[in-house]
């Protein structure tokens, strides 16, 4: 009774548009009161005390500096000179600026780690080009929101960053790593459709008329972006950095470049960009601290253990739930971002991959994928939200070539299924 | 022809806040954010000054870090518990900011479409959530923060007194729980 309170006064929160931390916080309250009603304060002290320990965790530092990361790459300037090297890598000829998009937003993913600041600022600078070279903008807003969906695949993710403070054993390395190829698989994925329908429909003809940049003098300006998730990801490799350094160490570089060699970011700058990835950051880590308070609340009610009895003994089978997962999960990403899903679904899920002995690092980059996909499936996907503003298209437009690539990304989440060790053969290659 | 011109404008392309769901601060050209802001009672600056600080603090304590521990084969363990007791600061303090200025991750599907009155009556009910929310964190934190100093708790570090840290957290969460009644008044008067 309890808990079909919570859950319905939870979801009806939440569809209201109340802030997403503040359902999280008061279902959680609300049910650790009932549950402890004999009980001094009904027990609710363990409420600050869920809050202060949910946010007190050192590998948890990685969040503002990663935020702050992108908010810093976003603004040198390393987005249009990636651009340009891409496209003195690939050429000039029709379909060769979708190519452009999905390699640049994946390079992008290796730098910031959070989704639809990739389609923002690869969508800025992309769209328009695409337009004046012939493409239609739903065409190009539904590539570019497909495309940086990979950024939650490609490490420095935000998300996975949350999702191994979560899960005990996943160290963050490990998770990183296992993401690393699933999310290149994607970016191929997703170039074929998106070649594959600017041929047929004769999309870019313009595109060949352009000029070509020239090869090393865009290699030289890119050189400085390329660098960074080699430093980033290379950096923890070697073990100079825990991921929280790593991040460090990338603010002070992009700093470098955006101030010192690209010359676009101000002194007076800084202010907006800490005021911002600080404000960013805020709103992340409020959330991660409330989900806090609503996982106690799900262990004090012991509903989590008869919830995966009665999945796992439903006659489904494996895959079976594995299917209604992947169901479940895309309709949800279609709603929320990627790390308040983690947030809410993991501890739900958790006992279930333990129950089959799933690999919970192949299932933290499966989960990515599902939430990857729901974030460009309209009609409500957050990315397609971001860059058919840009485009001024209505969502409904893009829907026939975002089926396209919906079913490249549903490809490739089938492969990891298969084939566990596309996620994990990097990670244990590396010896996390 | 060194560099295409893509955006036309050059590199200052798009950069504002882009939390999913809130495509309403996602404008096509780059505006001055203080143009657009919320006017509040009390300056929102308090809080924006604040959050720059821990930020750059926290960003400096973390590479001074490493440099030590590179140059000096010494780490030095308390700015760990420093630096997580920043984030907690950073976390309440920019995030009061963001409760003022109503960007908090939600969904905005339902409550961002309908009639203009609908949308405010959500918004008022939101804001009173948040309000509720951290009044409640504000009083029960307050009580530990009254444990902590009477049991003469000390932080495992550097072995402070804890209530140093944890008294932030009943004056902070004050600050938001106050942010949130504001932007619920503010809803009210747009009619």
């Amino acid at each position: 009774m309890i808990v079909t309170l919570l859950f319905a006064a939870f979801f009806l929160m939440m569809l209201v548009g109340v802030p997403i931390g503040a359902a999280l916080g008061l279902a959680g309250a609300a049910a650790i009161g009932l549950a402890n009603a004999d009980s001094q304060w009904f027990g609710l002290l363990a409420v600050p005390q869920n809050f202060y320990a949910g946010l007190g965790k050192y590998p948890l530092l990685a969040i503002p500096m990663f935020v702050l990361v992108g908010s810093i790459f976003d603004r040198s300037g390393v987005a249009l000179r990636l651009v340009n090297f891409a496209i003195a890598m690939v050429g000039r000829g029709p379909g060769m600026l979708p190519v452009v998009v999905v390699a640049v937003a994946m390079l992008m993913g290796g730098i910031s780690g959070s989704g639809p600041a990739t389609a923002a600022a690869v969508g800025g600078v992309m769209i328009a080009a695409m337009t004046r070279s012939g493409y239609p903008p739903a065409f190009s807003a539904g590539v570019v929101g497909a495309a940086a969906s990979i950024d939650i695949l490609i490490p420095p993710s935000i998300a996975f960053i949350v999702y191994s403070v979560l899960v005990p054993g996943v160290s963050v390395p490990a998770i990183f790593a296992a993401g690393m190829l699933p999310g290149l698989l994607v970016g191929l994925a997703l170039m074929v459709p998106a070649v594959w329908l600017s041929r047929k429909y004769h999309f870019g003809q313009q595109e060949a008329l352009l000029p070509k940049p020239p090869f090393w003098a865009s290699l030289r300006e890119a050189s400085w972006g390329l660098a960074a998730p080699v430093l980033i990801l290379g950096g923890m490799r070697a073990g100079w950095f825990t991921p929280t350094e790593a991040a460090v160490v990338a603010v002070f570089y992009g700093l470098f470049v955006g101030m010192v060699i690209y010359r676009s970011i101000r002194v007076r700058d800084l202010f907006h960009i800490l005021r911002e990835s600080g404000e960013l950051s805020a709103i992340i880590l409020l959330v991660v601290a409330l989900a806090g308070i609503f996982a106690y609340s799900l262990s004090t009610l012991g509903i989590v253990d008869p919830l995966t009895q009665a999945i796992v003994n439903s006659g489904l089978g494996e895959y079976g739930v594995l299917a209604l997962l992947i169901l479940m999960l895309t309709v949800v990403g279609m709603f929320l971002d990627g790390i308040s899903i983690f947030l809410i679904f993991v501890p739900l899920l958790l006992p279930i991959v333990n129950f089959y002995h799933w690999d919970p690092v192949w299932f933290g980059v499966l989960l990515t994928l599902m939430v990857a996909l729901g974030q460009f499936t309209p009609p409500i996907a957050v990315n397609l939200m971001v860059t058919c503003r840009i485009a001024g298209v209505r969502m409904e437009e893009t829907v026939r070539w975002v089926i396209w690539l919906l079913a490249a990304l549903f490809c490739v989440l089938l492969l990891v299924i298969i084939f566990p060790s596309i996620a994990l053969w990097l990670p244990t290659r590396l010896g996390y | 022809m060194r560099t295409l011109h893509l955006s036309g404008s050059g590199v200052h392309f798009l950069f504002v806040m882009h939390l999913p769901h809130e495509p309403t601060h996602l404008p096509i050209d780059v505006p001055d954010p203080a143009a657009q802001d919320e006017v509040t009672v009390v300056p929102l600056k308090i809080e924006d000054w604040l959050t720059v600080i821990v930020m750059g603090l926290l960003a400096l304590i973390t590479f001074l870090n490493v440099l030590v521990r590179y140059f000096t084969d010494q780490s030095f363990a308390w700015t760990e518990e420093f630096s997580v007791f920043l984030m907690i600061v950073l976390a309440l303090v920019a995030g009061s900011a963001s409760v003022a200025r109503n960007r908090q991750i939600r969904i905005e599907f339902f409550a961002d479409s309908g009639s203009p009155a609908r949308q405010r009556r959500l918004a008022r009910f939101g804001a009173l959530m948040v309000a509720l929310l951290f009044a409640m964190l504000a009083a029960l934190s307050t009580r530990m923060v009254y444990d902590d100093f009477q049991y003469g708790e000390t932080s495992p570090g550097i072995g402070i007194p804890q209530w140093w840290y944890s008294m932030w957290l009943p004056i902070l969460s004050c600050a938001i729980a106050l942010r949130a009644l504001g932007l619920f008044i503010r809803r009210g008067r747009r009619a």
